[in-house]
């Protein structure tokens, strides 16, 4: 009878022992707990079942990093990912004859992009049909906007008011969108990066891209007149001034292409916009950035600015004398 | 005494007892509950979860696709035809960004077969550097134009034929050496001219991937016109709809055509020729290759323009130049 009693005493001893060790041990590797204070039972439940898929979600860490180099599979576009903060691509547009084409290779650059959000503004009464149905085509996660930069009445013809620089008022208009569909509360990180569309985008940009915290900087290739622009660097890896012939003296001598905002600094800002008039040539770009930075918060990119992710280029005017006054070729074909 | 100690110890034992079973149930209601310090953790390990369902997705993905590659690589005749694009390039400032945003679309087009020639007498480290890191499947060739026939600064774009002999070094790569590479035998294939500054559309590249012998379909902003096509009635081709010399053979953009490899290697003999007059450059191909009602229509029977024949600006470069003279011109190191 002893002997049964001491055996009860040792098993009543290491019991709670042992379920308290393995329950610790299971808390240890999943703190997916349940989330209500009051729901203890289903708690207990989630954190049971939970606790064995932690077990897999950890043995899987190893295998995320070896997926990166899978062969390039030809979704479009990339899946979207809950950890990539998004890219808000702000592109103003015209309608003129190579609209179409410009707007094709910028969708066939951006469908490389994974999480990214394509604004396209339209310099148009309403938005048309072209663009609508590009935009539909391509797949891509946009939004399209439209407002009319108003005309220069005393010139005559479709001569937009020149006082007012292209491209600002739908800028603006992407940016108030930005504010009025987002809120800084909202934990959803995302930068904003202005777009033309004719220039060129390496892929490597929109990764560069992708770190801002504040602003960010980087050389532009054919602006200004030179090879290249780009922003001084000291050894510290600070802005501390410009490198161009232009007017280095610019609050920011750096063009539209040449910088990225964080989504969080427009959105605490809500005043910043791009000015409207009275603008000098070259100081759009100063006109935004010194309402949301100094020069102390650049954040210099490319390699310390000196490697060229984005090139300015220009798309020459088709010379279409042979369409004659009347038009030669059949208007409902969309080019 | 025995006894006493006797009780003693089963008390001991009750109490340690009871202790430990509060603990546990202590420690079960802790877990029950949200903690401070795990709170951090959620968001990551949702992360994980989320990477670890879209790495799921891409290998279902992979698998399928191998899947369905594997029986091709036995039957050649089930795969996709490789589409073969020649496009000759030559140094300037655009160079790299329109060769950055050419390798973009194509990266999108499937079987796919890059063959770049440089007009440059050996292959320059830009270009080289440019379709290692672009992921594409390439070939990379160059052939230098000869002085006599090279367009000097200062001519017009048209004086010259340009880019005869890149393209025709192009053909004699896949005549000659492509037999040598494993997989060389195969005819099955098209071939496309495509120029570094035009556009292309992804849906270019599906339309002439059918082509038999020559398609051809509509260029857009070329000629002098907002588009040229062919004109199409009950399914044939029966002219040109174009504003310049619609007398021409085959008065057409080389971004307006595609050539199957088969009629490529039963032609031998078929080639640019640069002397050939302004805009007599495609027909002087295709003449020995096919004649007008052989033409293949795509695109809708040519009712939809796919690719656009633009042309990027030459960037101003007075700056640079007075910098360069003053011998503080930007860093030659950096490549743009």
């Amino acid at each position: 009878m002893p002997k049964r009693r001491d055996i009860l005493a040792i098993v009543l001893i290491v019991l709670p022992w042992t379920l308290l060790i393995t329950v610790w041990h299971q808390s240890a590797i999943a703190p997916f707990v349940a989330i209500r204070k009051d729901d203890r039972v289903e708690g207990r439940g989630e954190a049971g079942g939970q606790a064995q898929d932690s077990k897999e979600y950890c043995a899987s860490d190893k295998y995320i990093v070896e997926v990166v180099r899978t062969e390039y599979v030809y979704t479009r576009p990339p899946p979207w990912s809950d950890v990539l903060p998004t890219i808000h691509i702000i592109t103003p547009t015209y309608s003129r004859p190579v609209q179409k084409a410009e707007l094709t290779r910028l969708a066939n650059t951006f469908l490389h992009v994974p999480n990214l959000h394509w604004i396209l503004v339209e310099d148009s009464q309403r938005r048309t049909p072209l663009v609508t149905r590009l935009l539909r085509e391509t797949g891509l996660n946009y939004t399209h906007l439209n407002v009319e930069t108003p005309r220069n009445y005393q010139l005559r013809g479709d001569i937009r008011d020149p006082r007012i620089p292209r491209g600002t008022m739908q800028r603006n208009l992407a940016l108030r969108w930005l504010r009025e569909t987002f809120n800084a509360n909202n934990s959803q990180a995302g930068i904003v990066y202005f777009a033309d569309d004719d220039n060129t985008y390496s892929l490597e940009l929109f990764e560069e891209i992708r770190s801002t915290r504040k602003v960010s900087v980087w050389p532009v290739a054919f602006v200004g007149g030179l090879r290249y622009e780009s922003p001084k660097v000291n050894a510290a890896g600070k802005v501390y001034g410009w490198k161009t012939v232009f007017d280095p003296h610019r609050p920011f001598a750096i063009d539209m292409a040449g910088f990225a905002i964080n989504l969080r600094l427009i959105l605490i800002k809500p005043q910043a916009y791009f000015k409207l008039r009275g603008v000098k040539g070259g100081y759009q770009e100063s006109s935004l950035l010194r309402e949301l930075v100094t020069l102390n918060d650049l954040e210099p990119k490319a390699a310390n600015c000196t490697k060229i992710l984005v090139w300015h280029t220009r798309t020459e005017k088709p010379v279409l004398v042979n369409e004659g006054k009347i038009g030669f070729t059949d208007p409902n074909v969309e080019i | 005494m025995a006894t006493r100690m006797k009780l003693k110890l089963k008390t001991v034992f009750v109490l340690y007892f009871m202790v430990s079973l509060l603990g546990l149930i202590y420690a079960l209601m802790q877990l029950g509950q949200r903690c401070d310090c795990t709170e951090h953790d959620l968001p990551k390990d949702r992360t994980i979860s989320r990477l670890r369902g879209e790495l799921h997705r891409l290998q279902e993905q992979m698998r399928k696709s191998e899947a369905t590659k594997q029986p091709l690589k036995q039957a050649a005749k089930l795969s996709p035809p490789t589409i073969f694009v020649i496009t000759p390039t030559y140094a300037r400032l655009v160079q790299k960004a329109e060769l950055t945003r050419l390798s973009q679309t194509f990266l999108h087009v499937p079987q796919l077969h890059w063959i770049v020639v440089e007009d440059s007498p050996h292959k320059t480290p830009l270009v080289t550097d440019l379709l290692v890191k672009s992921g594409l499947t390439y070939t990379h060739l160059h052939m230098p134009t000869a002085k006599d026939r090279k367009l000097q600064e200062g001519d017009p774009n048209w004086l010259k034929p340009r880019g005869v002999e890149q393209r025709n070094e192009g053909l004699r790569w896949l005549r000659e050496d492509r037999r040598a590479q494993p997989g060389g035998d195969t005819q099955e294939g098209v071939i496309y001219f495509a120029d570094d500054d035009n556009t292309y559309s992804l849906q270019v590249f599906e339309e002439m991937r059918s082509t038999q012998r020559v398609s051809v379909w509509p260029v857009g902003l070329v000629g002098g016109m907002k588009y040229e096509k062919p004109v199409v009635e009950g399914g044939k081709v029966v002219r040109f709809h174009t504003g310049w010399r619609p007398s021409r053979p085959f008065p057409m953009d080389m971004a307006g055509f595609a050539v199957s490899l088969k009629l490529v290697m039963a032609n031998p003999e078929a080639c640019f020729d640069g002397e050939a007059p302004m805009g007599f450059l495609e027909s002087s191909l295709l003449q020995g290759l096919v004649t007008m009602d052989e033409l293949e229509p795509k695109a809708d029977n040519c009712s939809k323009v796919l690719v656009w024949h633009t042309r990027t600006e030459k960037p101003k470069m007075k700056r640079e130049e007075a910098l360069q003279a003053q011998g503080i011109g930007s860093d030659p190191a950096v490549e743009v």
